[in-house]
């Protein structure tokens, strides 16, 4: 068997364009989701019963279903709901977007709940209001302690992003497949899109690791 | 009327009961040293001068001002301009990892008391000069040793000018070299006539340090008397069978 | 918001999505099957000092990792026939693709877990004569296995959620039968709602599971 990458650099820019699509869906993501992950962590840690009910039905409900059902019911049912038309490129914002509200939310509240309980005595002991608590003590260090998983957060969404392709969004994953099915060499092509992601989410990953190994050091003071 | 009053103090985690009616007087001069088999409500007692835990009963006094007076409905009312004039210092430093050693010390200064930024800044200068960690100022707690940090610690709770300061066992967790360095920190506060009460397990700094040793077992307090007489010459049984156990321990 | 809800077709399409709900199950069991043994042989393979043997196993765990599910699916599914010269149902090469990525995962869920296995306990064991195949059985995989636990049931019930991707090659899995059905019923509100709640059923029990597993397993440790 004879394998031929060559007439790869022919569909260099269409692979180029499918890749920035993919970065475009996931770089709107993680923007989204971390202002609605947000929202929904002060959902979930509220007193207020109905709030937290809300907000962590959503944020179960989006852990536990398929994100590929998750994309085909925003696609197919929520113009429907709403009565008017989506593009196929909204429908995949909105869903990737919903996903990762959902996991963000959950990096918050880890984060928010592995600090120290001691670190509230301080507060108290130091006379600090309930506001400068939170805003000069808690909340910096919520934010610190989520960062590595807000990370790997990333590395999900831009796995998950693949599922784009499956409503016909142009993005990395879709233009590789669509390139085999025309040349007949799914081996080449596909092998070089596997290669692609992999030359992106192997850094991402190991990123995450490193900032870890270094956040965790300066968080236990 | 003492300089702290605590009357009465009931204290209860769910139905453990610590406190049932515990008083201790201590004068404005004294530093008194709380020792006691180990979850005796030593913690718990400074806890709750501290305003941190909810009591059921009793009152505390500073200066003369009740500022904490406890409820059986569990609604203790709290003054918080007087326990503002309280610092404490834990086992565990608990500094704000997230700020640097001056950020820790003018956090609550500019934050909650509107202190000027520079002046803060000029006063944690002086302290920190005191204690020997200028150049440290501007390193993050996880830079420090132990013993540094448990005196940015100290450090941190002086900045409000407190008139009284709590330490809990705050070199349990230091290894034996750092405990000096702590330990002297305390002992130039006490020069300077800070009343302090302090939580040790310590016998020989308990000694040095001490104006009145309290011993306290079972949420009753045993035997209060000067270190000399109460270490020298105990009353009571019990005080003897502990320091007897402590000392034995230490060797 | 004027839609009518009609939940006719669903009702009547129901046992095909229970069909499909069998065969998900079946490919999350079997996948999760490879992903336990072979991801534990990984793991141990990774403790060798062998070069030639961690470089390979590495690649593997990082390359599973670091790209989406759905590549490698449709990779197995156009490529191994070329390849291999065999002709395996589709099912199987999901079966394959999800049991390789569940593999990846779960090994370094192993690993972490054998690093935290304390010193004392090989020790302990050489100490009583114990030979390196009798260790790993009796000593490393029960303490790996419980420490692990969370993220191996964790990573199971994904592989269980990534396992809808396999409607993509034309597996008639409960993803499968819901576009199916809400396709040719013109129901998708109604269908695909259904297929949300259906995985939700199974995989919410079982994260609960998990969360309560975490508590007990900290306790455990904590003695
Ligand atoms: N937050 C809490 N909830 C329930 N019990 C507690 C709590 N804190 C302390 N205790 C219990 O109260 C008792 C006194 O504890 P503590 O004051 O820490 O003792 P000491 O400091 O003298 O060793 C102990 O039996 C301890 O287990
Ligand atoms: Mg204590």
């Amino acid at each position: 068997m004879d394998f031929d990458f060559s007439f790869l650099a022919e569909y260099s820019g269409v692979l180029w364009r499918g890749l920035l699509t993919t970065l475009q869906f996931v770089g709107i993501a993680v923007v989204l989701g971390l202002v609605w992950g947000f929202v929904l962590s002060l959902g979930r840690t509220s007193s207020n019963k109905g709030l937290y009910w809300l907000a962590t039905l959503y944020v179960e409900f989006f852990r536990g279903t398929p994100v590929l059902v998750q994309l085909f019911w925003i696609f197919f049912c929520l113009p429907l709901f709403l009565g008017v038309e989506l593009s196929g490129f909204i429908s995949a914002v909105i869903a990737l977007s919903l996903y990762s509200g959902a996991i963000t939310s959950e990096s918050f509240r880890a984060a928010l709940k592995s600090i120290d309980a001691s670190q509230f005595d301080a507060c108290i002991a130091l006379g600090l209001p309930q506001g400068v608590q939170t805003v000069f003590v808690i909340l910096p260090q919520a934010m610190l302690r989520a960062i590595p998983n807000l990370l790997s957060n990333v590395v999900s969404l831009f796995k998950e992003s693949a599922l784009v392709s499956a409503v016909g969004m142009a993005d990395l994953m879709y233009v590789g497949q669509n390139i085999a099915n025309n040349v007949a060499r799914p081996i080449e092509i596909l092998t070089a899109i596997a290669l692609i992601y992999f030359a992106i989410g192997f850094p991402l990953t190991r990123a995450v690791s490193l900032v870890e190994g270094r956040l965790l050091k300066v968080v236990k003071a | 009327m003492a300089f702290v009053e605590i009357d009465g103090l009931v204290k209860r985690y769910g139905s453990l009961s610590i406190f049932e009616g515990f008083d201790l007087h201590m004068e404005n001069a004294d530093r008194l040293v709380l020792i006691g088999p180990s979850g005796c409500g030593k913690s718990t007692l400074l806890r709750c001068m501290m305003g941190l835990e909810d009591i059921a009963g009793g009152t505390i006094r500073l200066g003369g001002d009740d500022y904490i007076q406890g409820a059986t409905d569990g609604r203790m009312t709290l003054d918080r301009r007087v326990q503002k004039e309280v610092g404490m210092v834990f086992q565990h430093y608990t500094l704000f990892p997230h700020l640097s050693v001056l950020g820790n010390l003018c956090l609550a200064p500019v934050r909650s008391r509107g202190v000027k930024k520079s002046e803060a800044r000029d006063k944690a200068m002086g302290l920190l000069e005191r204690f020997g960690l200028a150049e440290r100022a501007n390193f993050y707690p996880s830079q420090l040793s132990g013993g540094q940090k448990q005196r940015v610690a100290i450090a941190r709770a002086l900045m409000l000018d407190p008139k009284l300061m709590l330490f809990d066992e705050v070199t349990s967790a230091l290894d034996p070299e750092l405990v000096v360095e702590v330990e002297n920190t305390m002992m130039e506060l006490a020069e300077g006539g800070m009343p302090m009460m302090i939580v040790t397990h310590d016998m020989h700094f308990a000694r040095s340090i001490a104006t009145k040793v309290v011993f306290q077992e079972r949420g009753k307090v045993i035997e209060a008397a000067a270190p000399d007489d109460l270490f020298g010459n105990p009353q009571q049984e019990r005080t003897r069978d502990f320091l007897r156990n402590v000392l034995h321990i230490e060797g | 918001m004027n839609y009518e809800f009609d939940w006719f077709y669903v009702k009547k399409g129901f046992p095909q999505l229970i069909e499909g709900l069998w065969l998900t199950l079946e490919l999350t069991l079997w996948a999760n099957v490879i992903g336990l043994v072979l991801g534990f042989l990984v793991a141990i393979g990774m403790l060798s000092k062998i070069k030639a043997i961690v470089w390979p196993l590495t690649a593997y765990i990082e390359f599973f990792r670091c790209t989406p599910a759905l590549i490698q699916l449709v990779w197995f599914f156009f490529c191994i026939p070329i390849l291999f010269n065999v002709w395996w149902s589709a099912e199987f090469m999901g079966i394959l693709a999800l049991g390789l990525n569940l593999a990846a995962f779960n090994a370094e869920a192993y690993r972490a877990a054998i690093q935290a296995i304390p010193h004392a306990h090989t020790d302990a064991s050489t100490a009583l004569g114990l030979n390196v195949f009798q260790r790993i059985i009796h000593v490393i995989l029960p303490q790996a296995l419980i420490l692990s636990l969370p993220v191996l049931i964790t990573n199971g019930i994904g592989i269980f959620q990534q396992s809808a991707l396999v409607a993509l090659i034309s597996v008639e899995d409960l993803m499968y039968q819901g576009r199916y059905i809400s396709t040719q019923t013109f129901r998708p509100i109604e269908t695909l709602t259904t297929v949300a709640l259906i995985y939700f059923a199974v995989s919410f029990p079982v994260s609960q599971a998990v969360t309560l597993i975490e508590r007990r397993t900290k306790r455990l440790l904590a003695n």
